[in-house]
């Protein structure tokens, strides 16, 4: 499990004291994705790369599996470092060594003997799905391969926390999805924990198990990703969450509800297996109101479907507050939409 | 024409020898150009602050070995050494004397190309290894030398062609070579033919180091 308390990282540029990380605490189980998105500036870069002292805090700790890395000597360090992997966004391959070499450098550094050292990069080659590139250099890999690469190197030593810098950042849809498939299967595979930064709201939906979402060196909301997706608290969550899911209603329906209308017009959120209840055709069936479908969309994060629909309910004005009160005893979220 | 070539054709042993000579202390002197110029570049590198081992005070010192050494005439060194050299070689005279100058110059030159070359290198590669728990002897020896390694073999290229011009002029205070032979027969002598033959010779020989040296240099360079 990782444990940060207190986590301050000041330093100073040009224009003067840069507070990146500001007194941060964040708690990671075992086996989870978690995943870290904010905008650029907001200092994830900082707070990944504290995460295996590349940047060393101001002050606070850093504990992984019961080790506070902020104590370690600095061998000791390079230890801690060797069970802790990390990918980044430009692959950092080392351009002299093929994949093979690549992928066995770690291990190398941990001083493995050769042979052994050749039979599990092979291994990982294999796992990464790059079997047929072991021998080719990483300027004849696309940027996929690269990041494959980069995975595999990452997990040479068994590691139990794997740490991605933006990892699929510069990569086109294509390669971002299959990258972001293979760091769910190895996860799954060998229970590793990985934490991840991105400015992409995708990742973090294809992926990530819990989210936080950091602002100016601050973690502003954190939870789920169903529950983030769902209840989005703060502006700058509702804002990523807006570039993969739209929540917006379109021009049409907030025109309509500036107008005069007979009925009442609400917008019902709901996530998982409430998609499959029948509460539309149950409204109309038992409290003798009308209900028109103006606007809907249903996403599925992880499997869960998730969703929100705009209906215009028309009938009398108490059958009207009933079914409103029977949606929401139904534990969906309502809204009544009188201004948009 | 035919003249020169019979005049040629006496000097031929003096030319081969001379080359030979030439050769010798480019081959000397690039030796211990490696032997001292590419640690000293590295620990200049890795001495930098923000690098693998930061430290200013050596830095400092390092660096200006490096520009002090760069900044004297090379003429002017020859001379400046000569007690240093009688005191290694027990001659200032010959082409083992004129080692020591064309050495002491081509170690503060191989410094700073390599310096240079290991400055290129991507810093997110060197942090990649120090995040998978390398120490920086390893970064040293696994990361930053063979990934500099295309630009080292250039800079030796261009250190072995500074070295041969350098060698023409010890060969100008009797260090030997085809300089001394220019000098001599060509110049003093007023051999025009000599003091061609020496110069085609010279650009015939920096020609092949530079093909040889981009050969190998892309041999290892893979990086497109």
């Amino acid at each position: 499990m990782i444990k940060i308390e207190n986590l301050t990282k000041h330093y100073y540029a040009v224009q003067g004291r840069v507070e990146a990380i500001n007194g941060l605490n964040l708690e990671v189980d075992d086996g989870e994705i978690f995943g870290m998105i904010g905008p650029s500036g907001a200092g994830k870069s900082t707070l990944i790369r504290m995460l295996n002292l590349l940047e060393e805090p101001t002050s606070g700790t850093i504990n992984i599996n019961g080790t506070d890395l902020t104590e370690l000597s600095s061998q000791n360090l390079r230890g801690a470092r060797q069970k802790i992997g990390m990918i980044f966004q430009h692959f950092n391959l080392l351009t002299s060594r093929t994949v093979l070499g690549n992928v066995a450098f770690p291990l190398e550094i941990a001083g493995v003997a050769k042979k052994k050292r050749r039979k599990k990069a092979k291994e990982l080659i294999e796992l990464v799905g790059l079997s047929d590139r072991a021998d080719h250099y990483p300027a004849q890999l696309s940027g996929g391969q690269k990041q494959r690469v980069g995975i595999a190197r990452a997990l040479a030593n068994d590691p139990d926390l794997l740490l991605s810098d933006e990892a699929t950042s510069s990569l086109d849809p294509e390669s971002t999805k299959s990258v972001l498939e293979l760091l769910g299967k190895i996860r799954d595979e060998m229970n590793l924990t990985i934490i991840l930064i991105t400015h992409e709201m995708g990742v973090i939906k294809d992926i990530c198990d819990r989210v936080a979402v950091l602002e100016a060196g601050q973690i502003i909301e954190e939870g789920s990703i169903i529950d983030i997706f769902s209840k989005p608290q703060k502006p700058l969550t509702k804002k990523f969450i807006s570039s993969v899911i739209d929540f917006d209603l379109p021009e049409r329906i907030i025109k309509y509800v500036k107008t005069e209308r007979p009925g009442e017009l609400i917008r019902i959120s709901f996530v998982g297996e409430k998609t499959h209840d029948p509460y539309i055709s149950d409204l109309v069936k038992h409290y003798s109101v009308d209900a028109n479908i103006l606007y809907g969309n249903i996403d599925e994060i992880q499997g869960v479907p998730f969703g929100t629909l705009v209906l215009d309910l028309e009938g009398q004005l108490t059958n009207i507050e009933e079914s409103i009160a029977y949606l929401k005893s139904q534990g969906l979220r309502v809204e009544v939409l009188d201004n948009v | 024409m035919f003249n020169l070539i019979t005049d040629l054709a006496r000097y031929n042993d003096l030319m081969i020898s001379g080359s030979l000579e030439t050769l010798y202390m480019v081959a000397m002197s690039l030796f211990f150009a490696i032997v001292g110029g590419i640690p000293l570049g590295v620990l200049t590198t890795i001495t930098r602050p923000g690098h693998i081992l930061p430290n200013k005070p050596l830095n400092f010192i390092l660096d200006g070995i490096i520009n002090i050494g760069r900044s004297i005439p090379f003429i002017i060194l020859m001379v400046a050494v000569i007690p240093f050299t009688r005191m290694i070689v027990g001659t200032s005279i010959g082409t083992n004397a004129a080692v020591v100058p064309l050495s002491l110059a081509a170690i503060p030159f191989m410094g700073r190309v390599t310096d240079n070359a290991i400055l290129e290198i991507d810093q997110g590669v060197v942090e990649s290894a120090q995040s998978m728990g390398a120490s920086p002897l390893q970064i040293v020896f696994k990361v930053l030398l063979p990934e500099s390694l295309p630009a080292i073999i250039l800079g030796l290229t261009l250190t072995s062609i500074s070295l041969v011009s350098y060698s023409a002029m010890a060969g100008a205070v009797g260090g030997g070579g085809l300089g001394d032979i220019a000098i001599r027969y060509g110049y003093q002598r007023f051999q025009l033919a000599v003091m061609l033959e020496t110069i085609v010779i010279l650009v015939i020989m920096v020609q092949l180091i530079q093909f040889a040296g981009n050969q190998i240099a892309s041999f290892f360079d893979h990086r497109a």
